[in-house]
């Protein structure tokens, strides 16, 4: 599902760059479920994002799916994040301004979905979150648990090839934290893949594979 | 995404805003007023001119002579005549003409068209000023009847203002008393509402008789029925009314009918001007496409009679030509000022969406997570701005729809149009649409994961 090899990235730091991740290999396969655990500016961020395509790596190979990403350009990596990744946010990043429904529906929407059609489809998950009681509500109408379950609803309509998570706890208290960790394990359970990155090694143990992220460099735990 | 998602996404984040989206609008809004009202008052002001000369023959040329003292003293009195000759007061005076004007029947000179014409007429070509205190007389008018070929008719008159009493009215006014001969009334047009015009008879009699234009009437008895057979004083003299004449709405040889006062030319030498009058003698063209050549025998007749003077001689054509031209760069010049509120209505919706850009960096943060391609977002912004400048080119029309009848109380005439109102919505909406690109693009190239951790 996912092969990265010797990547590295860094960013500049006025005349010097700073490397951030140095040669990264990484892979996960299909229906896993993997955490990755890293304190705070270990890299950990830096490689969800080009994970999820949102960066780009200054060396190495990324495969997706079967596909190089590191030979897509911004067209195709638009196409990528909509069609084969589904996000789930520390801070959720909902719209202020959409209701449950409108935010759940967007990635249908982006791929050329019309509103009806892209509403029936995502009723299912809807249900499967318990948010059917919830599509009217604005985020700032919902508790943090439920904004996290609207999150993942976002993130699992479009049947993405992974579930990526960052810090999907970090701003849950402890129960709607195990509500959404139990998630994960049910959705993994129903064959979805997940990359989870955490600097908690509480919620890292849900998954079935840990993997270290230390200044940079990966360790399997 | 489908422009129809795109579209309930914009309608969404507009009606949330309500009132930022009026506020960003108010350029536009004053914008697009602003070009309705100038189409709608220039097409007024075209349909003016057209309605006044819609009775002028256009083989009509009208002769004056300005000279001393005299004919500025009648110049003064004219310009103080009513409305409609006060018309014609910006375009001789732009084209530096005022010569033409200042006989009290003159087209305002056939230099109205420009300003390098007017050296051609009043012979300043070479700096000489006419020195002589030449009045046209009825003799010149016949000479000209005789001598120039290609001449169906001709006439002299004069207009002067003058105080009258009578009627209804409690205290004298002032009207313009024109002083005609009995063509007079076939040469420019005139029609009878009720009686008959000045005969050949009342003039050679120097008959206290008067001719009312129907405003005058109105104004002095009422109505035309009961200004018919009355009696008013002219310079404290009784003038019974032979007739009144239809609402013309025309100014012929600079005279409005419809507010003046006709008496016979040779009563108004006797009782009221003397001989200090500056007269037009009006000859009309058999053919009006040999107006030029009639013009050219006219000059030589005339320089046969007087050899030291130049004359002012203005046709009909040239004179619609100057007021279409003076209505255009007025409208012109109303337009210029409409694209300026627009270029500033259009950096206010700049300012405002790049606010926004800004405001919904984490938004468009998410968006692109998503997968919400550059164009999406690019079309998304782009048909806000687009919907915004919409919404305030329709508040525009309506204002202007609501101002007209405020504009029409200073006696302005406004024609308002279809065709003005889609030209206002369309610039409207361009202006926003142009001003609201940049933004637009700046949100489309906005870096992901930076703009999603922009708080």
């Amino acid at each position: 599902m996912i092969t990265m090899r010797a990547i590295n990235k860094g960013y500049m730091l006025g005349e010097e760059k700073l490397p951030i991740l140095k040669d990264v290999d990484f892979s996960v396969e299909k229906g896993e479920y993997v955490a990755i655990l890293g304190p705070s500016g270990s890299g950990k961020t830096t490689l969800m994002n080009i994970i999820g395509c949102m960066d780009v790596m200054d060396s190495g190979e990324y495969y997706l799916d079967g596909m190089a990403i590191h030979e897509t350009d911004e067209e195709e990596l638009t196409e990528v994040r909509n069609s084969k990744i589904g996000f789930i946010f520390q801070n959720y990043q909902l719209i202020s301004t959409y209701n449950v429904m409108q935010n759940i529906i967007m990635p249908l929407l982006m791929r050329g979905m019309n509103h009806k059609d892209a509403q029936e489809q995502c009723m299912n998950t809807i249900k499967l979150l318990g948010l059917d009681h919830r599509i009217e509500h604005k985020p700032n109408e919902l508790s943090g648990g439920q904004k996290q379950r609207v999150s993942i609803a976002r993130a699992l309509v479009g049947r993405p090839a992974i579930l990526l998570a960052d810090e999907p706890t970090g701003a849950l208290d402890q129960n709607s934290g195990k509500e959404v960790l139990k998630l994960f394990q049910e959705l993994n359970e129903m064959g979805n893949t997940i990359v989870m990155i955490t600097h908690d090694l509480g919620v890292a143990q849900s998954a079935k594979r840990i993997v270290r992220i230390v200044d940079g460099r990966l360790f399997e735990s | 995404m489908r422009l129809s998602e795109i579209l309930r996404l914009v309608w969404l984040n507009l009606s949330q805003n309500k009132f930022k989206v009026i506020l960003t609008s108010i350029g536009i809004v004053v914008g697009s007023a602003t070009i309705m009202m100038v189409l709608a008052i220039g097409t007024g002001g075209r349909e003016e001119v057209a309605e006044q000369f819609k009775n002028l023959n256009a083989g009509a040329i009208d002769i004056t002579y300005e000279g001393g003292a005299s004919s500025q003293t009648f110049g003064a009195s004219f310009s103080t005549g009513e409305g409609n000759v006060s018309f014609f007061a910006p375009a001789g005076a732009g084209d530096g003409d005022f010569g033409g004007s200042g006989g009290p029947g003159g087209f305002g000179g056939r230099g109205f068209e420009g300003g390098a014409a007017m050296g051609e007429l009043f012979g300043s070509g070479d700096g000489r000023i006419n020195q002589e205190n030449i009045t046209l007389t009825s003799e010149d008018c016949e000479d000209l009847s005789v001598f120039v070929p290609g001449i169906s008719d001709a006439t002299i008159s004069y207009s002067t203002n003058v105080s009258v009493e009578g009627g209804a009215m409690d205290s004298e006014a002032y009207y313009t008393i024109a002083g005609v001969e009995d063509n007079y009334a076939q040469i420019s047009n005139l029609e009878m509402a009720i009686g008959d015009f000045l005969t050949e008879e009342n003039n050679e009699s120097k008959e206290k008789l008067c001719v009312l234009g129907a405003t005058a009437a109105k104004e002095i008895f009422g109505s035309a029925y009961e200004a018919y057979d009355g009696v008013i004083y002219i310079d404290d003299r009784p003038y019974t009314v032979s007739g009144v004449l239809t609402e013309m709405g025309t100014v012929a040889s600079g005279i409005n009918p419809d507010t003046t006062i006709f008496i016979p030319y040779e009563t108004g030498i006797k009782y009221i001007t003397g001989d200090q009058i500056s007269p037009t003698i009006t000859v009309i063209a058999e053919d009006v496409n040999q107006v030029n050549e009639v013009i050219a025998n006219v000059e030589t007749v005339l320089a046969d009679i007087y050899p030291d003077a130049q004359f002012t001689i203005s046709d009909a054509g040239s004179k619609m030509e100057a007021a279409s031209a003076s209505n255009d760069t007025l409208t012109l010049l109303l337009i210029s000022m409409a694209v300026i509120v627009f270029v500033v209505g259009g950096i206010g919706i700049m300012n405002v969406l790049f606010v926004s850009v800004k405001e919904r960096t984490n938004e468009i943060g998410i968006l692109k997570a998503l997968g919400c391609s550059r164009k999406d977002i690019l079309l998304e912004f782009l048909l806000e701005a687009s919907c915004i400048s919409l919404i305030g080119a329709v508040l525009g029309v309506m204002f202007a729809l609501g101002i007209t009848p405020v504009v029409e109380t200073f006696s302005v005439r406004v024609s308002l149009s279809v065709s003005g109102a889609v030209l206002s919505l369309l610039f409207g909406v361009l202006t926003g649409s142009i001003f609201g690109f940049y933004p637009a693009y700046k949100a489309s190239r906005l870096i992901p994961v930076v703009a999603l951790n922009q708080e």
